[in-house]
């Protein structure tokens, strides 16, 4: 059972993601931070390029929503990543959505995507924590957005972090991986 | 008449608590993260950056002084350990509200070519020394160094070294003080060392230049 977490900046540039496995050590996968950033940087092109791939053959990849069908069945790996990006960047929308009609910080689940179930929490300051689980876990989830936007925080105090910006701090990645173990 | 550690952190505690104008702990913490991280934008050398910052803690040092004695109105210290006690006791805890642990290290003023050694008036030689250890700094709240500052050799608050360098000038003392350990940088601890060069003779007062 595995939970992606992804921060997102309030211009929707990721700076943060995490892979974590639950009942098994945390893994990421990408452990050294560094190596996130090539992952992020991409975003929009190859994230969307291996959307395409994974769906083989699947029309449009832009507003992949519609092509939900043909990623059923998306074997692991590098297309599996693609594919978690998508439904997460496409989750967006569903969370600006919600954000028009009625401003609460946690938004339970947005969006639902064959098994994965996209949840997500709003700051104050505009950033989006998006997490993608497959099981139901509404307080664990709580609970462990609460402590990361705690510890998110606390990171923005940091006088040498430049705001909006990968957060690469290893004590930060450290501590969201200790909240992880515990609630989800 | 000798005045014992506890009735020093009584003056110490009577003094915090009888300063009116206090300031948020967080405002100052930022307010000085800001300042370190534009010295590092500006001067792109951790060394002089350092040195800056020294200089900077120079000048409070030298101005800070006269509050504290005014407020504290404290005597002469008779020697250069009482001196430590008074300055960690009574200082630190009146202007920061900490009490850094202080540890008293005599060293054999021939052992010290670099230092200019003249015969003391008191009773301490040059070269005796005492160590602050701080518990924790309200300058280094939330902060992580990133890797270049670690490597460059930054001591984040190193203002500090630079306030009692100053003050301790001006109550005719020289004194170096620096940083030995950190724990911004990975340290157990977070360590000044002052290290007494001379005392100083009675001197017109330094103007303003």
């Amino acid at each position: 059972m595995s939970h992606h977490l992804f921060l997102l900046s309030p211009s929707d540039t990721p700076l943060y993601s995490l892979t974590h496995y639950s009942s098994k050590p945390s893994q990421a996968t990408s452990s050294p931070l560094a190596s996130n950033l090539p992952n992020l940087s991409n975003w929009s092109s190859s994230a969307f390029a291996g959307t395409f791939n994974a769906l083989s053959g699947a029309t449009s990849a832009s507003q992949a929503q519609q092509a939900q069908g043909g990623a059923a069945r998306i074997g692991g790996g590098q297309d599996r990543r693609h594919v978690i990006q998508m439904i997460a960047n496409a989750s967006l929308d569903a969370i600006e959505e919600v954000m028009r009609k009625d401003s609460v910080m946690y938004l339970k689940s947005v969006d639902k995507f064959n098994e994965w179930t996209v949840s997500a929490f709003v700051t104050p300051g505009n950033m989006k924590f998006v997490l993608l689980h497959e099981s139901r876990n509404d307080d664990g989830i709580k609970a462990f957005f609460n402590d990361v936007w705690e510890l998110y925080v606390k990171t923005m105090l940091n006088p040498f972090h430049t705001a909006h910006t990968p957060i690469r701090s290893p004590v930060f990645d450290a501590r969201v991986r200790a909240s992880a173990k515990k609630y989800l | 008449m000798a005045t014992t550690s506890k009735q020093y952190k009584a003056i110490g505690e009577d003094l915090w608590k009888g300063r009116t104008e206090k300031i948020n702990a967080e405002l100052f913490a930022f307010t000085y993260g800001a300042l370190v991280v534009q010295l590092i934008q500006d001067y792109e050398d951790y060394a002089e950056v350092n040195k800056q910052l020294e200089k900077m803690g120079y000048n409070i040092g030298t101005r800070l002084i006269e509050d504290f004695l005014a407020r504290s109105a404290l005597g002469r210290c008779a020697d250069f350990r009482e001196v430590g006690e008074v300055v960690a006791k009574v200082g630190f805890k009146s202007f920061l509200n900490i009490t850094p642990n202080v540890s008293h290290g005599a060293q054999p003023p021939a052992s010290s070519p670099t230092r200019t050694s003249m015969p003391p008036p008191q009773a301490n030689a040059p070269g005796t020394s005492f160590t602050l250890t701080f518990e924790e700094n309200p300058l280094a709240e939330f902060v992580e160094l990133p890797d270049e500052a670690l490597e460059g050799g930054l001591w984040f608050s190193n203002v500090l070294c630079g306030v009692l360098r100053g003050a301790l000038e001006m109550v005719q003392m020289q004194v170096t003080a620096s940083f030995v350990s950190d724990v911004l940088r990975g340290d157990e601890t977070t360590e000044i060392r002052v290290t007494l060069v001379k005392y100083l003779e009675e001197e017109v007062p330094v103007g303003d230049d």
